[in-house]
Parts: structure tokens; C-alpha cells; sequence
């Protein structure tokens, strides 16, 4: 059998396994070394990235240190350095002499504190045997073992201490109460001594700090021994984790409540937090590009982010999520691996860290403007997505007005319950035993009908809120009951067909109707229409029209033109066809007042409120806000339509001018349409009214009995925190998990993507958000369908790129919050206020025509028409709670106009042409704008007005010489009621500051009035700052000599005493004085006028 | 062919062990069977030639004189086995430094994964799972192969082939063994590692693990396959296949070890003989189970309020 001849001795006992062990254990001994280096660096790659920190970091601090020495230098060389430096230097030197006395004296003190205190048989030594003695002798239980010790403990006491000190010679101590009272004797001194030199030294210390802080605030980087501080502490940097436990309770881990978030971000991350401002290219070896270790060594790129959020107390991954804990390789860290459910958001995403906390703030940073987060709520608002997807907090009202209704259903049932019970006790009353318990159910029978009474009065209040709630409650879309009133017929089945062909720039996203669909849906809402008739109107002047309607405002949110000439606001429609839809009556009636409607919808029949109904009561069919409760039932009614669009308080003729100029806008006629009379086929409604359902059209737009359908879509408020799992790729999970092979055919589809076609597997949340937007059906692909009701529903809502880059960031964010509650940004007080109120400023788009941030463009000023005309672009409102009175304030949103009978006006700012409009705010909505003003001006609320010093005749005379002087002529910009004057006014009339402007703030804006509102023409430099006070600039009368208080407090009194008459009186000096005296030079830079801004 | 997915599947930290077991399981019983049948040979010669037998050494090799008959377990034995220690160290420890442990997400008790397997050991039994109710194949199974293999020194009477490789005198052992473990207990597992996918159904090697695969697949109960529906009727008629199983396989199987295995079942006494018997039955119930399982569809035969099989 063997192939190989046989052995010649047996091969068990005398063949050598020496060459197998020896190979053996050098393979262990190098499998040990490795798992020694594997142990060491292998499974800490950390430890690789603090050893680059270090010698990075500190090359970087070296050539910045030479850097910052020669600017150091300069500064030190300037004389307001050099005096500081004078300063400290004779300050030392007087103090010198005494405090080396005092530092030589405690110097010896310190040595003969030494000398007694250590050393066997000395001080320390012998007290340590005497308290040990003494707690022996303490617990010792007999008394006479106790008086024995006690006995020898005081003659160990009496003993003798020899010390030798430190001049050498030799002293005893009697005893150890001797030794103890010299050495208490010697601390005593040296404290005073030491506090003798403190206090000298004290202002030497502070001529030195002065002399440090001047240094610092005048460099521009840190100073050069900053700078060394930084380095030496780098270069003593020993290798370890960097944690930071993001818990509220660090000792208790096992609370539900506790975060247990542990970040170790900053053990790679190391300059997140430095000082000094460091750069990748900073970071990077000399001559190189960034590599792995510059990019990850780059100082936090937005501090005052980290300054709010002390990263000591969130740590990173509560905001930038991945895994925190994780340090075994970059992409544990940052989650991006399969087994972590929450990846880094990435560049493009980061701020969906902040809409974690931040989901109820509309705006999140007070001074800053264009956040992609900010956006993506702007558009979930904006663009209906709330009409099909729940989202906490956004379009609230339907839910709080059902739940409204059951409280007041179980508020009158408890009413009935405590009449029967008050009945109940007034019978046992009349049958009880005795007088006493007989008054005692009186008592609670009476304390019932009390109770009862305050029901009454919370269903008041509720009642109330209804109200505000049925004004507040808002549909994207328009009211589709007024289809017939309104639209062209024969133009609906082309719009369903596909609206971005009609109008590129919809909110109507694309629904992929099939012809069969769109037949059905359309003859459902023809049918479903109300069929009275708009009132007719005669034709207007279309040219007139066309101005006012570029005047007015229109465009703040409206735009007009297509493509490149596209201008004006994108917040509500494209008008540049609307010649082609629209029914010219419906559109006066609409411009004259969008709010007004048809039929007043009452939610309690849930049914449309006719003529006949208020016949059968002989009440008059007038419904509005004054009359909104419904005459079958007495409930609150719909009375308004819910659009956001404001009335104009235009006049009728000027309504009908501007409609007229609409319906002139259009590409072809109306009659051009091909016909589509099938809609009246009885036949297709019920088909046409499931489709509606499907797609759930109710969502944005009313619609005859699907009022209280519900949304259709899932809820997103946790949408981010879904597993992603729970995210039905479909049959693209597969393409999804491997990446490379973009699923999105469709190339307007395609170019949607933020990130281009998927190169890398997007099996994420990220990646199903982004193709879901840019393609809401793709997960369709590849699937079969016996019926169109199988397919999904959500339709295309043609985004941009970057729109849904933004709605994927809202989304990424959109999660439970993890964070312990008191991380988490819950405002109770004026914060609370700022953010209800942004939600309304959103809503009715203030920031169109109104700058509420610094900085932030409205609509408006980017008009061609204000680029020459500053001055009639709407008022700033950036400090708007400092400037008005509240009440006031309250009264103006009411009614802009000020006036209840001429209102085609508005109520201050008269020469603007643009129109403050009505809003027809609810309760609810006027209170929360009025706290939001307060709130951003940090005003106290509420706001108890000042009271206003009556002035002397000397005085008011004084004060009247500044409003009229030449030098500033107040009444030459501010409008004073002459028609002939105020036609070329640019400012407010005075006679409305009283009751409306808060004192302190006018004084602040005479000073300088381009702080409040950079780009006024108001002009600044009108007063300046004279002994202590200020003082006109320009030629006073010799009337002021000797008086000593502000020039500018004494016109805001005069100004807020102002009569008309007064005014009337000034107003024609003037005109003489201005005829009399030549215009002399401007007081200041921009005063004659309008200048500052032009 | 999915080869992304094969590897996938082949490279999961998870599956090293079951991958590495299944060559040299193979090489172990090819060695095994190798040294068995040449310990055959030797037999037979030493068996031919008596004199040869009381002077031959331990090796199948021809007879040389100074070979010694017997060697010492220290130090020829051990030294060897320590040499195999060092080397089973080695491995580890490289493995354990090249790859980590297999962890995934945080347990979320709401999501279970999909396909949720037990570690590699217990996948045979997972597999079992399918085939029988969680009562039988979690508990009375796992106990019957452990008290099985308990029992088998005292019912094993062979006095033969202790203590070197053999084929001919452990026949029956040696094809038991293989056939529980081979076949059965290592096939399993690896039908659990690598068939079993999302929704733990059949995929062959190279199939896509689709998590939206759908397949269409009715299994049925054999009582109701034959319209019984009375539960007591179906109980009694489940005793009675279970029973005729057991009768009708007991006497074949009996006819086969009295036929080819006389010897010992004549030396086996007839407690010895039936707990054999009983445990050998149950042993080959399990593969004619997930047969009827898996090509007839039938998933229970004997169905009772307590336990199914």
C-alpha cells in the first residue's frame, strides 16, 4: 500500500518535532506581537489621529505665534500701551521695597513653621499620637481603663519637645500645649503677613491685567503667550479618550428619562473646540493637500452654534448624530455602516440636526437668514404637504376644533348631571333628620349651580376660541365650491392633466391622472359646485388696473411672467394666464375681498348655509364675522374662505379695474378650450368623488361634502426616526442596498436629485426622502397593478434641487428627540411668544413686503419699481415691539386703514401706494402677533404707557423752534393732512405718534434713526452729544441758553402733546420762513430730506 | 446567479465556523475512513496469518524488526498534541484579531431583523423548527439527542474497534453516527446558514435574498388532507400513523439488525435492544418528516390540543 518506502526506524519514537515547534512558537510569539499592536493602535486609530494633532497643531501654533509677536509688538508699541505699561512699572516699583521686606519676612516664617511642624517628636508627629490616644481613650468602655490611659496620654502631654531651628539653634518646649500655641502663634502670622502682601500687591496685579486686557482686545488672533499656553499643553498631550456625557442625571443611567448619550467624537476631533480659528489647508503637511487628518482636525465652522449649545453639555451626536461611542474606525463613528440607524447627516443635511429640539421654531436664528432648514418648513407649509401628511404643529386647527367640540359635548352633559344632583340634594334636604344636614345639602346643591355657572361660562370661552379657530383654519388650495362661479369650464381637464404645463411655477403638484381619471374628477367637482351667481360688474380700466395692481402690493406674493421675466413672490400663484381660467366677476369679487363667500359652511350640519335657511328664520342672509353663528343652530359658522389672502380694501371700481387688466393676461382664449361638456354626465360624479377620495384633493382645496375627511397621507413627525425598514423601497431595496444603478429614468425626474444619479448604494433615509421627491412613485417600478387604486397615491410636486435637498433635511430631522426634557428648547416665556408669532408672520407671509431680520430681502425691495424709490417701500419692522404701543398696535391689525369709514386707505403711512391689507386676524392670531413684537424687542408686556410731561409754555415754544427749524424741517417729509403737502410726504403724520409710539424709541430714532432702519430716509446726526446731554445740531435760539436737559426728550414731549392745530400753525410758518430764509447748508449728512438711503 | 449575495453570505463574520467546518469535516472523515480501511486490510492479514500476529507492530505496514509493539503516551503522544495546541492557538488568536464580533444595531424589541438567525450552532435546531412545533423540536428533541447520546456507551455491546480506526467491525456505528451527524444535525445547519433567507424561505445558493419575495406555498395537515375534522378523531388518527410508523418501521428495522448485525443482537439484552431501538426510530423520523414536509407540504400528522408532530 505505502507509496513512499518504509522507514527504516520507527518514525513515532525517533523522528525530531524540533523544526515544527521551533517554526510553531515563532508564528505565536508574532501572532502575540500583533495582537500587542492590534490591542495598542489597531482598534484605536484615535490614538494615530492625536499623535498627527500634535505635531500639526503645534507647527501651526509656532509659525502663528511668530505671526502674532510682530502684530503684538506693534500694539506694544503704541502709546496708549506704553502709558498702561509706565503705569504698571511705577506702581511696582513703589510698592517693591515693602513687599520684598514682606516676602523675607514670610519666608522665615515659613522656615520656623517647617522646623516645628515636622520631623519625629515635633509638632505633627505628636499631634497625630494625642488624637489617637484621645479616640482610644473615647471608645474605651470601663472607666478605669479609661482614667489610665487618660493618665498616661498627660504625661506623654507634659513631656518635652526639643526643636531645632532655623537659625540653628536649639530650643525646648516645656510641654506639648507650649509646642502647640507657638506653632499656632507662627500660622497666624503667616497669614497676615501673607494678606499684608496681597493687598500691596493688588494694584500692581491690576496695572498688569489692564495692560494684558488691552493687548488681548486690540490682536486680532490670540496674543504670542496665549498662543504658547496652547502649545505647551499640546505638545504635554498624552493619548486618551475624549468623552462627554450628554445626561441630565450622570449618576443615574438606569432613569428612563436620561439621554445615555456618550460622544467621543472630539478623541479624533480635536481642534473642534480650539481657540484658534483652524482650516483643513491649515491643518494640512506643508505642501499637501488636505488629507484624512487636516479635514478632520478643523475647528467648529459656526462657534456661536457652539456657544448656545455649550458642547460640553450636548456633546456632537445629539445634533450631527452617528455613532458617538464608536472609536474603532470612521465609519462606526459616524454611523455611515449598516448596523447604525442613525448616519451623520451629511453636507447639505447638517441642519437637520437643529429641527431635532427646534421643530416648533418657524425661524431659528434671530439675525439670520437662508438656513435650508428653515426652508424646508417654509415649503412643507407652503407647498400642502400638511393637507396630506399629520405633522405636530403644523395646520393644528381641525384637530383643535374637534377636540373643542367634545369638551363642549362633555361640558353640557356635566351641567345636566349637576342639575339633576343639585336636585337630587334639595330633595333629601326637605327630608333630612336635622336643620344641620339639611343645610348642608343645600349648601353643596347651591355650590352645584355655582359650578354650573362657571361651565357656562368656560363654553363661552370655547365658543370664542371656535370662532378664532374657523378663522384661522386655512386650505392651500382654492375653495373648489366655487368652481362653477369661477373658472372656465373647458380649462379644467387641461389643468389636471398636467398643471405645470399651464403654470410652471404651481402649487398644484402633477397627480399622473389617466384621461379616464381626470373626466371623473373633473365632472365630481363641476357638479359638486355651488351654482349661485356671482353678482355682476361692469368692465373696469384695464391700464388702471395694471397699476394699481404693481402698486398695491400684489407682487409682494403673486408673481407675473415666465421664465427669466418671471417677477415678483413665489408664495402664492402665477397670475400670467389667469386671463384663460378665471370668470371675470368672481375675479372683482376676489380681489375686492378674498375672504368673502358664497355660502357660509356650518360644521355642525356640515352642509353649505343657503338663502333659504336664513328665509325659514326671517333673518337676513348677511353672514361675516360680526354674524357668524348659523341660523339653524346657533354654532359657530364658516364665514369666510380659507385663503390667506388679505383684502385690499380696494373700492369696488378699482376691484373691477384690476380684474379687468387680469383677465387680459392670457396666452390664448378662453374659448380656445376644447369642450368638455362631459362634465355635466351625472354618471361620472360618484366615480369622479372616489377618485377625489383617493387622492385626497380635500386636503387643500374645500369641497362639497368631504369637509371632514381626513388626511390621507402617513404622519412625518417621526418620520426621520423611522427604521429604515419601516421605509418601503419596494422592489428597489436591492438596487437601493447596492447603489450604481439609478432607478429615476425620467430626466426632469433625474435632475431633481440633489446628489445627481445614485452612484453609492441610498439604501437610507436620506436616499428614500430625496427619490421619493423627485419621483413620488418610483417605488411603483417594476410592480403590476389590476387597478389604478394600487398605485401610489402621493403625487409629483415638481421641486428643485435645492427645495428638496431642504425638504429632505426637514424630514432627516424630523425625529423623537432623544435629549433629556431639560435640553430641550421648550420656551416658557418671551421665546414662547417669538415663536407662536413666527408661525403667523409665516402664514400670512409678513416678510413679503415687512424686513422683520436684518438683513433679510422681502419680496419687494427686489422689485424694479422700488430700486429708485426706497421710500415707498413698506415700513422695517425690526424694532417694531419697541416702537408701538401694543394696544395700538392691536387696533392697526384690526384695521390698517384706522378708520371705519374711509378705509380705501392706509391708516399711517398715507403716501405709500402700497396697501397695508386687512387680514381679518382671529382673536387668537392678533394676540400672538402682538406678544411676537413685544417679545423680539424684549418689550415688558404688558405695556404700561409713560406718562408724558405736560410742557411749560417756555418750553413748548422751545420745542416748537426745533420741529420748525430750517436746519430740520420736520414737516417738510412728514405728512401733516394738507392734501396739496402730503402728496410728496414720505413720513408718518405726527399727529398719530400719540397713543401709538413709545417715547423712549423716538428719542432713540432721532438719534439715529439708520440703527433702527438702515436705508431711511430719516436723517441721522440730527442732535449731538454736548456735556452730558443732547443738543440739536443745528442753530438753536437763544432761549435754550441755560437749559440743561435733552433737546431730543423735550421734541418727542412736544411732539406727543402735538395738536392739529398746532401743527396747522407751524406747518404755514414754515412755509413762510422757508419762502423767507435761503436754505442753509444740511445740518448733517442726509438731512434736507430724503437723503441718507439715496 | 446573485455572486454579490453569495458573498455576501459567505463572508458574514457570523458564518467562519460553519464555513470552515464543512472542509474539514469532509477531510476528517476521509482521513478517518482512510486509516479505517487499512486497519481492515491488516485485520484480515492478521487474522490469515496467526504468526504474524503475535509479532507485528501497530502500523499496516509490513513487519520490521525493532519497531516496537507499544510506545509510551509521554512523550510521543503528547508532545504532538501540544504541537496541535499551539497551532489551534495561533489560528485563534489570528482570528480573533482580524475579525470582530458580528455586532449589529442596538436590540429594538419593535424590529426584529429579518431573517433573525441563532448562532451557527443552533441553526440546525432553528431548522428544526419548521418542521415540528416549537414544544417537540425546542424541548423533547434537543433533550432526546442529549439523553441519546448519554445512553449510547451502555447500549453499545460491540467489544470491537475500541481504541483504533475501523469500518468492518463498527458497520452499523459508524453509519449511525454518520447519518445523524452528517447528514442530519451538519446539513441542517447548513441549510439554516445559507438556504434559509428573508421570511426563513428556501433560497438556493446564488438566489437574491428579496425581502419582498413572495412565494406560494400551502401546507396542510394530513388529517385534513383526508377530511377529518373532528379533533378527537384527528388525534386518534395521528396516534395511529404516529403508532403505525413506529410498529412498520420497528419491524423493518428489527429484520435489518437481526439480518445484517446478528452478533450484536445477540449480545444486546432486550432493554438495551428497544431504548436502541426507540432512539434510532426517532432519529430517522426526523428526515422522513422534513421530506413529507418539504415535498408533499404537509406540516403536522398527529395534531393534539398539546403537541403536534
Amino acid at each position: 500500500m505505502p507509496d513512499k518506502p518504509i522507514p527504516e526506524n520507527d518514525p513515532i519514537v525517533t523522528k525530531s518535532l524540533a523544526p515544527h515547534y521551533v517554526i510553531c512558537m515563532v508564528v505565536l510569539m508574532a501572532t502575540l506581537f500583533w495582537a500587542l499592536w492590534d490591542e495598542d493602535f489597531g482598534q484605536r486609530p484615535w490614538k494615530t489621529f492625536q499623535h498627527e494633532w500634535k505635531s500639526r497643531y503645534s507647527a501651526f501654533l509656532k509659525t502663528a505665534r511668530t505671526q502674532s509677536a510682530q502684530s503684538q509688538k506693534e500694539i506694544e508699541n503704541s502709546p496708549d500701551y506704553q502709558k498702561l505699561k509706565q503705569d504698571y512699572e511705577a506702581a511696582s516699583k513703589s510698592a517693591e521695597s515693602r513687599i520684598n521686606e514682606l516676602r523675607e519676612r514670610l519666608r522665615e516664617v515659613g522656615a520656623k513653621i517647617l522646623a516645628v511642624q515636622d520631623g519625629p517628636g515635633h509638632f505633627t508627629d505628636r499631634r497625630a499620637y494625642v488624637t489617637a490616644v484621645t479616640y482610644d481613650i473615647e471608645t474605651t468602655a470601663s472607666s478605669s481603663a479609661k482614667q489610665g490611659k487618660q493618665r498616661d496620654l498627660d504625661a506623654y502631654k507634659a513631656e518635652p519637645s526639643t526643636v531645632e531651628m532655623p537659625d540653628g539653634k536649639v530650643q525646648t518646649f516645656k510641654n506639648f500645649g507650649e509646642l502647640e500655641e507657638v506653632y499656632n502663634d507662627l500660622k497666624n502670622e503667616r497669614t497676615q503677613l501673607s494678606a499684608e502682601l496681597g493687598e500691596l500687591l493688588k494694584p500692581v496685579t491690576e496695572k498688569k491685567e489692564l495692560m494684558d486686557s488691552y493687548l488681548a482686545d486690540h490682536m486680532v488672533s490670540l496674543t504670542s503667550s496665549q498662543l504658547l499656553n496652547l502649545q505647551n499643553s499640546v505638545e504635554s498631550l498624552t493619548p486618551a479618550i475624549r468623552q462627554i456625557n450628554v445626561n441630565e442625571h450622570a449618576a443615574n443611567l438606569e432613569r428612563e428619562d436620561s439621554a445615555q448619550i456618550v460622544d467621543r467624537c472630539e478623541s479624533c476631533h480635536l481642534g473642534i473646540r480650539e481657540p484658534v480659528n483652524l482650516t483643513a489647508a491649515a491643518m494640512s503637511l506643508p505642501g499637501k493637500k488636505p488629507d484624512e487628518y487636516a479635514r478632520a482636525f478643523t475647528s467648529h465652522p459656526n462657534r456661536d452654534l457652539l456657544r448656545i449649545h455649550d458642547s460640553e453639555r450636548f456633546g456632537c451626536s445629539p445634533c450631527h448624530q452617528g455613532n458617538g461611542r464608536a472609536t474603532t474606525s470612521v465609519e462606526k463613528a459616524h454611523g455611515t455602516y449598516e448596523h447604525w440607524l442613525w448616519p451623520i447627516f451629511r453636507a447639505g443635511n447638517y441642519e437637520a440636526g437643529c429641527q431635532i429640539c427646534h421643530s416648533a421654531d418657524m425661524v431659528l436664528v434671530n439675525n439670520d437668514v437662508g438656513w435650508v432648514i428653515g426652508e424646508g418648513k417654509d415649503l412643507f407649509r407652503q407647498r400642502g404637504c400638511v393637507g396630506c401628511h399629520r405633522y405636530e404643529g403644523y395646520d393644528k386647527e381641525p384637530e383643535d376644533l374637534l377636540s373643542i367640540a367634545q369638551e363642549i359635548k362633555l361640558l353640557e352633559q356635566q351641567k345636566k348631571d349637576h342639575l339633576k344632583q343639585a336636585d337630587d340634594f334639595m330633595a333629601q334636604a326637605d327630608k333630612a333628620a336635622t336643620n344641620e344636614e339639611a343645610n348642608h345639602l343645600n349648601d353643596r346643591a347651591v355650590a352645584l349651580k355655582v359650578e354650573n355657572s362657571k361651565v357656562d361660562l368656560r363654553i363661552m370661552q370655547l365658543d370664542r376660541t371656535t370662532k378664532s379657530l374657523l378663522q384661522d383654519m386655512k386650505k392651500v388650495g382654492p375653495n373648489l365650491k366655487d368652481v362653477r362661479l369661477k373658472l372656465n369650464k373647458n380649462w379644467i381637464p387641461v389643468w389636471l392633466k398636467k398643471p405645470t404645463d399651464f403654470r410652471p411655477t404651481t402649487k398644484m403638484p402633477n397627480f399622473r391622472l389617466t384621461d379616464e381619471q381626470i373626466r371623473a374628477i373633473s365632472a365630481f367637482v363641476w357638479q359638486s359646485g355651488l351654482t349661485d351667481p356671482p353678482p355682476k360688474h361692469k368692465p373696469g380700466n384695464a391700464a388702471h388696473g395694471k397699476e394699481l395692481f404693481e402698486t398695491r402690493g400684489c407682487l409682494a406674493c403673486h408673481s407675473i411672467g415666465e421664465g427669466d421675466q418671471i417677477e415678483g413672490g413665489t408664495f402664492a400663484a402665477n397670475l400670467t394666464r389667469v386671463g384663460e381660467k378665471a370668470n371675470y366677476d368672481y375675479l372683482v369679487r376676489w380681489v375686492h375681498n378674498a375672504r368673502e363667500r358664497t355660502r357660509p359652511y356650518c360644521p355642525y350640519e356640515k352642509k353649505d348655509i343657503g338663502p333659504e335657511d336664513y328665509k325659514k328664520k326671517g333673518v337676513p342672509f348677511v353672514f361675516d364675522l360680526d354674524h357668524s353663528k348659523c341660523p339653524n343652530d346657533g354654532h359657530e359658522l364658516q364665514v369666510q374662505n380659507m385663503t390667506v389672502m388679505p383684502s385690499l380694501r380696494l373700492s369696488e371700481t378699482d376691484a373691477e379695474d384690476i380684474a379687468s387688466y387680469l383677465i387680459t393676461l392670457r396666452k390664448k382664449s378662453p374659448s380656445d378650450y376644447a369642450d368638455a361638456s362631459f362634465m355635466d354626465d351625472p354618471q361620472l360624479k360618484e366615480q369622479g368623488k372616489k377618485w377625489v377620495r383617493f387622492f385626497g384633493c380635500f386636503g387643500c382645496h374645500e369641497l362639497s361634502g368631504l369637509e371632514d375627511e381626513g388626511r390621507i397621507g402617513t404622519e412625518l413627525t417621526a418620520e426621520g426616526s423611522k427604521p429604515v425598514e419601516r421605509l418601503d423601497f419596494a422592489l428597489l431595496t436591492e438596487v437601493a442596498e447596492r447603489g450604481g444603478n439609478e432607478p429615476i429614468k425620467d430626466p426632469e425626474d433625474l435632475a431633481r436629485l440633489p446628489e445627481g444619479p445614485a452612484k453609492e448604494p441610498w439604501y437610507d433615509h436620506q436616499g428614500f426622502f430625496e427619490h421619493k421627491l423627485a419621483e413620488p412613485n418610483i417605488w411603483d417600478q417594476g410592480k403590476i397593478f389590476n387597478d389604478e387604486t394600487e398605485k401610489l397615491r402621493m403625487p409629483n410636486l415638481h421641486l428643485t434641487k435645492e427645495q428638496i435637498r431642504a425638504l429632505t433635511t426637514f424630514l432627516l430631522g424630523s425625529q423623537e428627540n432623544p435629549l433629556p426634557p431639560s435640553y430641550q428648547y421648550k420656551p416658557l416665556d418671551y421665546r414662547k411668544d417669538i415663536q407662536e408669532g413666527w408661525w403667523v408672520v409665516k402664514k400670512y407671509n409678513c416678510m413679503g413686503c415687512h424686513q422683520l431680520i436684518p438683513g433679510q430681502k422681502t419680496i419687494l425691495m427686489g422689485l424694479a419699481r422700488y430700486q429708485d424709490a426706497q421710500e415707498q417701500l413698506p415700513p422695517k419692522l425690526l424694532t417694531e415691539g419697541a416702537r408701538v404701543d401694543p394696544q395700538w398696535l392691536l387696533r392697526f391689525l384690526k384695521n390698517p386703514a384706522l378708520n371705519d369709514n374711509d378705509t380705501n386707505r392706509n391708516g399711517i403711512r398715507s403716501y405709500l401706494q402700497v396697501r397695508m391689507p386687512t387680514f381679518s386676524f382671529s382673536e387668537n392670531e392678533l394676540g400672538k402677533l402682538v406678544r411676537f413684537f413685544q417679545a423680539l424687542s424684549r418689550q415688558p408686556f404688558p405695556y404700561i404707557p409713560e406718562e408724558v410731561p405736560v410742557l411749560t409754555a417756555k418750553e413748548t415754544e422751545m420745542a416748537r423752534s426745533l420741529f420748525s427749524s430750517t436746519a430740520a424741517p420736520c414737516l417738510k417729509c412728514h405728512a401733516t393732512g394738507d392734501p396739496v403737502h402730503d402728496r410728496t410726504a414720505t413720513a408718518p403724520n405726527f399727529l398719530q405718534a400719540r397713543g401709538r409710539l413709545k417715547p423712549d424709541w423716538m428719542e432713540q430714532w432721532m438719534l439715529d434713526p439708520q440703527a433702527i432702519s438702515p436705508g431711511t430716509s430719516m436723517p441721522s446726526g440730527l442732535f449731538k452729544r454736548q456735556d452730558g446731554h443732547w443738543v440739536f445740531s443745528g442753530p438753536t435760539p437763544p432761549s435754550f441758553q441755560g437749559y440743561d436737559k435733552d433737546h431730543t426728550k423735550l421734541l418727542v414731549d412736544y411732539i406727543l402733546q402735538l395738536t392739529a392745530e398746532e401743527q396747522r400753525r407751524v406747518a404755514s410758518g414754515m412755509g413762510r420762513s422757508r419762502a423767507a430764509v435761503t436754505p442753509g447748508p444740511p445740518v448733517a449728512a442726509g438731512s434736507g430730506g430724503r437723503g441718507v438711503s439715496k | 446567479m446573485d455572486w454579490k449575495q453569495l458573498w455576501q453570505i459567505l463572508s458574514a463574520a457570523d458564518n467562519v465556523p460553519i464555513i470552515a467546518m464543512i472542509p474539514l469535516l469532509a477531510f476528517y472523515i476521509y482521513l478517518a475512513g482512510r486509516q479505517a480501511f487499512a486497519n481492515d486490510k491488516l485485520i484480515a492479514d492478521l487474522s490469515a496469518n496467526p504468526a504474524l500476529a503475535k509479532t507485528h507492530h501497530r502500523r499496516t505496514w509490513p513487519f520490521r524488526p525493532g519497531w516496537q509493539k507499544e510506545v509510551h503516551v509521554w512523550p510521543f503522544l503528547l508532545r504532538v498534541e501540544f504541537l496541535a495546541a499551539i497551532i489551534v492557538t495561533i489560528i485563534l488568536m489570528v482570528w480573533s484579531i482580524t475579525l470582530n464580533a458580528p455586532l449589529e444595531e442596538p436590540a429594538n424589541p419593535n424590529l426584529t431583523m429579518n431573517p433573525a438567525k441563532a448562532p451557527w450552532y443552533f441553526l440546525g435546531l432553528q431548522e428544526m423548527l419548521v418542521y415540528f412545533d416549537p414544544w417537540i423540536a425546542g424541548v423533547v428533541m434537543p433533550t432526546l439527542i442529549i439523553i441519546g447520546l448519554m445512553v449510547i456507551p451502555y447500549i453499545d455491546t460491540n467489544p470491537l474497534g475500541s481504541g483504533y480506526y475501523t469500518w468492518k467491525q463498527r458497520k452499523f456505528a459508524i453509519s449511525t453516527f454518520l447519518f445523524g451527524f452528517v447528514i442530519l444535525w451538519v446539513s441542517m445547519i447548513f441549510i439554516g446558514t445559507f438556504i434559509r433567507g428573508p421570511g426563513w424561505q428556501w433560497f438556493w445558493p446564488g438566489q437574491t435574498w428579496d425581502h419582498n419575495r413572495l412565494i406560494y406555498e400551502v401546507n396542510r395537515d394530513l388529517p385534513d388532507l383526508l377530511g377529518i375534522t373532528s379533533n378527537l378523531w384527528k388525534g386518534i388518527f395521528g396516534a395511529i400513523v404516529v403508532g403505525g410508523y413506529f410498529v412498520i418501521g420497528g419491524l423493518i428495522v428489527n429484520g435489518l439488525f437481526r439480518r445484517y448485525n446478528p452478533k450484536d443482537y445477540k449480545r444486546m439484552s432486550l432493554l438495551q435492544y428497544s431504548i436502541m431501538m426507540t432512539f434510532f426510530l426517532i432519529m430517522v423520523a426526523l428526515p422522513i418528516k422534513i421530506l413529507i414536509r418539504l415535498l408533499f407540504h404537509i406540516k403536522y400528522l398527529w395534531i393534539t390540543p398539546w403537541f403536534n408532530i
